[in-house]
């Protein structure tokens, strides 16, 4: 059993109606800051067990579940001519696979079409219209009048469903914990109470109660009781001390989960990931599929702690489908890029299209910032570190000092590994200048580029480079030195004099500077970037900062 | 494979459903049994918790409407229309007749949006056409074997949702009484003819594959022998039911019961009283049922107030008695385990052959 689609309109930063497509096994959301991951997870969540924030829904209502931007649009329509009905907040799922969902089935659904799954809505109850014109009449409405709202949770055969009737089981692994009042984790409890089968939960909860019922028998507390029975003449009925037996789950708010004699939440905050993490994983009861919403793994882990979890996780997607969002390259590289779901002004972009091979690449060497390119505006993609600098200070020149990255402009080095990721540049429509040395071969260049030059060349994709090929004498070793690079090119720009005064050297044959600079690459481009002189670059570097 | 069991009134029907159900139940497999009436509902549910403690997870226990309402007509009604099903309206007779019947709301709803019970079935129908066959096998899904009680009330439009549930992968059985045909869910004109006990025709007529069984139950455990052989006479023409119930307990059988010793006998008998409607007139201290409503339920003495159309049937068996009457008077008699009580105006006792009256000791 999973989930195939999620539809989300009004809830939280979700304005118009939202469709995401999720793949079987693993999915890896990416987004800026307030691009809506969480709220994904929050809302399906929420869907699938009617909770918010650990609570019940029905007793957490408010306007700020709302989008704001609507809740204002409705509270201003009050005012004209044509006021809107009160909104409403629409969560639905649509699940398929085997196990017994056919119930589920029908056209209830916001596209009326056949399918199965499930819908939750927070919405304006009939049954107030009286009320609710009586309010709107005496003007003066400021919120959404959320006392007359109610959730309608149904499947889309349109019946009325509980979260114990829901076979898909979720569990969210937040590092936000939220707690009962003893402390002991709402998500940890929950996740154990699923472990267990019906016939131990029975067990459990009589275990818990005999417990009570052996500490009101108990003789110091008899003794205790007779003394205020005796004592108080408060009222003409019996006066004593009781454990509270009445609500049918209190085992789960007074009992507390023990790693090694500590209490779960007195643990660090990356090992109760880790446990929450491998506790819902190993969850495996026979018909209950189960769904893992997991919130940003990389909060409080270790690389190597985080390696640990990335593994538990991917080897356990072959039977579990698991939502991870993300902030951080390293998980989503070591995941697997192919199942990223990119997330961006509330629309959807997936990887799924990767070659097999830039998905491997990117896994293996999973250090790679591949998520600052997805989530740019545009990238300069260089080399290395003094092509960074260089294109940086270059950058900062043109445009009044301001650095790139204040652009949202990203200068990315890629090593060797450009086409990897033009690759993704390409599939995602992100607008990227790739910034790179002929090396003395512009055909061997122009054969590598070939996709995206000349008649293959893309709109969001330049490729800047020198067309010139440079050529002298200098021997290094027995080799021809590279007069094709960044260094010798600048040094071609501005000459000796400039350079030296910029370097603080004082080489006499450009030759020597050529040493100089290959052998200190990176000491000459930090002084290149913090220098005040004026400096001229070569016209591939400023074609792509333009 | 479809399956057809008819039999007589206290032949063991809905034991014999409760107890196929909670065996397949058991294997794993997903159950629905549906009948008419709430209290045949409730008599099924209460008979499985009699039987294992509490009703199986994998056991559905729905009346008629509400399995039309929530299996029927919600799960596909998108392209029909969108608003919410808020219940149903039970109706004698047809609904919104002067209504167009492309006009959803008005032809099959009432003003709060209450389904009209006569079209429930046809609204169904309607749905699983709309969304091609999708109702019926979210249905066969759902539900692995249906069992179909009180196959006698159905009529009309529900006939064409056997049969749609016959075509399914879902197995299903059905088992009734012509005998006890006391009202039907609708009169629809569709199918008129085979309305009330004609129904069987129904099964007879139709190219589904499906076996009638008519002798496997003949046995009437429930009713004293010569109650029993008194109901067999209402329906001479099908088979005959034995009585299984031997258990003498000092009254037993059936009594003629003078009008002026009704009082004394109820006081002496606790038994419970049927009549035909509201408008007869029974002693307010005794538990009272009309006859239609006490179909299903096993009682230990009866006291019966009959129609006289029913008295004329009881003085002379050759006389005309409406289907109606008939069945409503088969039920009456076959409730009882042990008594019948007909209650008769002095006149008329000494013209009931064969029944003894009824002198308080």
């Amino acid at each position: 059993m999973v989930i195939n689609k999620v539809v989300i309109q009004n809830f939280k930063g979700f304005k118009d109606k939202f469709i995401l497509n999720l793949n079987d096994g693993l999915n890896i959301i990416v987004g800026d800051n307030e691009a809506g991951k969480s709220t994904i997870l929050e809302a399906i969540n929420l869907a699938l067990t009617g909770l918010y924030n650990g609570r019940y829904l029905h007793n957490e209502l408010s306007q700020y579940l709302f989008n704001e931007p609507l809740v204002k649009e409705y509270i201003g329509s009050l005012a004209t001519a044509k006021p809107q009905h009160p909104p409403s907040i629409l969560i639905e799922l649509h699940i398929s696979g085997g196990g017994e969902i056919s119930f589920m089935e029908g056209d209830g659904n916001s596209e009326k079409i056949a399918g199965c799954g499930l819908s939750l809505k927070i919405e304006f109850n009939e049954d107030f219209r009286g009320a609710y014109e009586t309010l709107i009449k005496g003007g003066d409405v400021t919120t959404i009048p959320i006392e007359y709202y109610h959730v309608v949770w149904k499947t889309f055969a349109r019946e009325s469903i509980t979260a114990r009737s829901i076979p898909l089981k979720s569990a969210f692994i937040d590092s936000s914990s939220i707690r009962h009042q003893n402390g002991s984790d709402i998500y940890i409890g929950k996740i154990i109470k699923e472990l267990l089968s019906p016939d131990e939960l029975v067990s459990v909860s009589q275990s818990h109660r005999k417990m009570k019922e052996h500490f009101m028998a108990d003789e110091a507390i008899e003794a205790i009781n007779k003394k205020i029975g005796d004592a108080s003449k408060i009222s003409a009925k019996e006066v004593r001390i009781s454990v509270e037996l009445s609500s049918k789950n209190a085992w789960e708010s007074s009992l507390t989960t023990y790693l090694d004699d500590i209490p779960f939440h007195f643990i660090g905050r990356g090992e109760q990931s880790i446990v929450k993490t491998n506790l819902a994983l190993a969850h495996n009861k026979a018909q209950e599929a189960n769904i893992i919403l997991i919130e940003e793994p990389e909060n409080h882990l270790s690389h190597t702690k985080l390696n640990q979890l990335i593994k538990t996780v991917k080897d356990s997607c072959t039977n579990k489908q698991i939502i991870v969002t993300t902030h951080s390259s390293f998980v989503a590289n070591k995941l697997g890029l192919g199942d990223l779901i990119l997330l961006n002004n509330k629309k959807t972009i997936k990887l799924n299209e990767l070659s097999a091979g830039t998905k491997s690449f990117f896994e293996k060497i999973a250090g790679y910032d591949t998520l600052r390119l997805m989530l740019c505006t545009k990238a300069i993609l260089v080399e290395g570190d003094s092509d960074e600098l260089v294109v940086q200070k270059a950058y900062q020149v043109q445009n009044n000092g301001k650095l790139p990255i204040e652009d949202c402009i990203e200068v990315i080095s890629v090593g060797v590994s450009f086409l990897r990721f033009l690759e993704i540049a390409d599939k995602l429509k992100i607008s990227v200048c790739v910034v790179t040395d002929n090396d003395g071969n512009v055909a061997a260049l122009e054969h590598k580029y070939e996709s995206y030059l000349g008649i293959n060349k893309k709109g969001n994709i330049n490729i800047c480079y020198d067309k010139v090929v440079d050529e002298g004498n200098l021997k290094i070793g027995k080799k021809d030195f590279n007069y094709n690079t960044l260094e010798p090119k600048l040094l071609k720009e501005n000459g000796l004099d400039v350079l030296n005064k910029i370097l603080g050297v004082n080489y006499a044959q450009v030759d020597d500077l050529h040493i100089y600079m290959r052998n200190n690459k990176t000491d000459c481009a930090l002084q290149v970037f913090e220098t005040k002189e004026a400096i001229n670059y070569p016209q591939y570097i400023l074609d792509c900062i333009k | 494979m479809n399956k057809l069991i008819i039999a007589s009134a206290g032949s063991g029907k809905t034991r014999f459903v409760v107890n196929d159900a909670i065996d397949k139940a058991s294997q794993g497999i997903s159950v629905l049994i549906t009948t008419f009436t709430e209290a045949c509902e409730q008599e099924i549910r209460d008979r499985i918790v009699e039987k294992v403690g509490c009703i199986p997870e994998k056991i559905f226990v729905q009346t008629w409407f509400s399995f039309l309402i929530s299996h029927g007509v919600k799960p596909y009604q998108g392209s029909l229309f969108a608003f919410d099903v808020r219940g149903l309206f039970l109706v004698n007779g047809q609904s919104a007749l002067y209504s167009k019947e492309s006009d959803i709301s008005k032809h099959y709803f009432t003003d709060r949006k209450y389904i009209y019970s006569d079209k429930l079935a046809k609204l169904t129908v309607k749905c699983n056409q709309a969304s091609d066959g999708k109702v019926f096998d979210r249905i066969s899904r759902c539900f692995k074997q249906i069992y179909v009680d009180e196959i006698q009330d159905l009529a009309g439009y529900d006939l064409e949702v056997l049969d749609c549930l016959f075509k399914s992968n879902a197995d299903v059985l059905l088992v009734g009484d012509p005998r006890q045909a006391t009202y039907a869910t609708h009169n629809s004109r569709k199918n008129k003819k085979y309305v009330k006990s004609e129904i069987v025709n129904f099964f007879e007529d139709s190219k589904l594959d499906i076996e009638t069984d008519i002798t496997s139950l003949t046995i009437n455990h429930r009713c004293f022998g010569s109650i029993c052989n008194l109901s067999n006479k209402l329906y001479p023409a099908l088979p005959q039911a034995t009585s299984g119930n031997n258990k003498v307990t000092g009254h037993d059988g059936i009594f003629a019961l003078p009008v002026e010793h009704v009082s004394e006998y109820l006081s002496r008998f606790i038994p419970t009283q049927l009549r035909d409607s509201v408008k007869t007139p029974v002693s307010d201290d005794f538990e009272v049922l009309n006859f239609g409503k006490s179909k299903g339920l096993t009682l230990d003495r009866v006291v019966i107030y009959p129609s006289a159309p029913m008295v004329g049937w009881l003085k002379n068996n050759d006389a005309e008695l409406t289907q109606a009457a008939r069945a409503k008077l088969y039920v009456a008699l076959t409730r009882a385990r042990h008594s019948v009580a007909i209650v008769l105006k002095a006149s008329d006792l000494k013209k009931v052959n064969g029944i003894e009256v009824y002198s308080p000791k």
